[in-house]
């Protein structure tokens, strides 16, 4: 399989506190990859290193065999290879359901508006928005229905790789369910995922590799029957804490 | 009765050209403000410290300081304009400069998550600015846009200043001619006052039919 994302030694600072320290990463074309680790670890900096939304001071990132943090590189081109799902949804406030997504098809995808308008149909339907949401503000819609447009509106741009940013510590239990099914729905299908999250039933049910992160980098990775024999102390000591929060998410 | 059948068709015409002042310069400076808030966003060092120094300028002298000296300084560098065009010159300049304060403090409460989701969809900083912040921001401009288009309406008569023929310089002349203060200025306060009921009216219809849908009421609906 193909390597879709290669990331080594990503270095950020933020003055004087280091958010990611050497953080490195592969992720192979159809692979669901969960990155789990405590509040402060750096998961998000490091995703958002991936896409260059945020700069690392250091390191190498390859999208689909081109280098993004290269200073030639043609970063709105590559970004378009990427889906990014925030934890705070971030939809368009101005815009519809269907215009979120339309936008992005037709001003930077060059689509016709009806062309756009079919796709955003149907890729709203994949992600179970039924038709009587389609034409609501982002205001009108529940956190659950917000993050699953988002997913929508990232999904219609074609990406090689979709990136989730918790995108379930907004949501309540009810809600957070919702989309978490949508993900594994798509991380089914084939749709190589990047999901930074809590939810440890989630990571254990869809993962193909949990990696672990903390102080800046992935300590170690491996299948989710891997995790019981993890080599060093950090890890263990990590999934420990954390294997209490197993238990059916997604039930 | 004679004095009202000459008083009325003659306020009659400074009513339009109270009119053209304000149709063609509430405009040019709203258009003027979003490019200047803008630039002073987005603008980088250069543009932006034109943009800064452009509103600081026209914000820190009287409105009828401007009009005389684009209507009695430009013709001395060999400018001449009309007094027309002088005063909606003015006045745009004026407003542009005010409401590009209203733009800029817009621009930048738009949150910085709209910018990365445009970013991350692969926009360039073009059509984000264009695309997903502007139309955002105008929205939240609004209510300091239409205050300052109804005080246009009201400093439109300092246009009598440089002898243009608006609605107060019509009342002025009449008056100092039939020494009729109390009706003349009376009915020049009604007009102003409809006038500006009415733009205020026009403002709050657009703004309710954009403000359910906007961020600052999403945790209202839901």
């Amino acid at each position: 399989m193909k390597v879709v994302i290669k990331a080594e030694n990503v270095w950020k600072k933020y003055g004087s506190t280091i958010a990611l320290r050497g953080a490195s990463l592969e992720l192979r074309e159809g692979e669901t990859k969960v990155i789990i680790g405590p509040s402060g670890a750096g998961k998000s900096t490091f995703l958002k290193c991936l896409n260059l939304l945020i700069r690392p001071d250091e390191g190498r990132i390859c999208i689909d065999g081109e280098e993004i943090t290269s200073l030639k590189a043609d970063i709105i081109r590559l970004r378009q290879k990427i889906g990014f799902v925030f934890q705070e949804f971030n939809l368009f406030h101005h815009l519809t359901a269907v215009g979120n997504i339309t936008i992005g098809l037709t001003k930077v995808k060059g689509m016709s508006k009806e062309d756009a308008l079919e796709k955003a149909k149907r890729v709203l339907k994949m992600v179970h928005i039924g038709e009587d949401l389609w034409n609501k503000y982002p205001a009108q819609l529940s956190g659950g229905q917000k993050q699953r447009v988002a997913i929508a509106r990232a999904l219609a741009m074609d990406p090689l790789v979709m990136l989730y940013d918790e995108p379930t510590s907004a949501l309540d239990p009810g809600l957070s369910s919702e989309v978490l099914l949508v993900i594994k729905d798509l991380s089914e299908r084939g749709i190589t995922s990047l999901v930074v999250t809590h939810e440890m039933g989630f990571a254990y049910e869809v993962a193909d590799t949990i990696a672990i992160m903390n102080n800046g980098r992935i300590i170690e990775e491996g299948s989710p029957e891997e995790m019981e024999y993890m080599k060093t102390k950090e890890a263990r000591n990590i999934l420990n804490r954390w294997n209490g929060m197993k238990n059916g998410v997604l039930a | 009765m004679g004095f009202w059948l000459e008083f009325i068709p003659s306020l009659f015409m400074g009513l339009l050209t109270t009119f053209e002042l304000v149709a063609i310069s509430a405009p040019l400076g709203v258009t003027l403000g979003v490019a200047l808030g803008t630039a002073r966003v987005y603008g980088g060092k250069v543009l932006g410290s034109i943009a800064r120094a452009f509103s600081a300028l026209f914000r820190g002298f009287p409105l009828i300081v401007t009009l005389f000296l684009v209507f009695f300084g430009l013709p001395e560098l060999g400018i001449y304009l009309s007094p027309i065009i002088s005063a909606i010159l003015s006045f745009s300049l004026c407003s542009g400069a005010y409401i590009s304060e209203y733009v800029r403090g817009a621009i930048l409460s738009v949150d910085e998550g709209q910018s990365l989701a445009a970013e991350s969809i692969g926009m360039s900083k073009l059509q984000e600015v264009l695309y997903i912040v502007l139309p955002q921001a105008i929205r939240r401009a609004i209510l300091g846009i239409s205050n300052e288009i109804v005080y246009m309406i009201q400093y439109s008569s300092l246009a009598f200043a440089i002898g243009v023929q608006e609605m107060y310089s019509v009342a002025r002349t009449y008056n100092s001619l039939y020494f009729k203060s109390f009706e003349i200025f009376s009915l020049l306060a009604v007009i102003y006052l409809a006038i500006t009921a009415l733009v205020t009216l026009i403002f709050r219809k657009l703004r309710k039919r954009i403000e359910p849908y906007s961020d600052s009421k999403a945790e209202f609906i839901e």
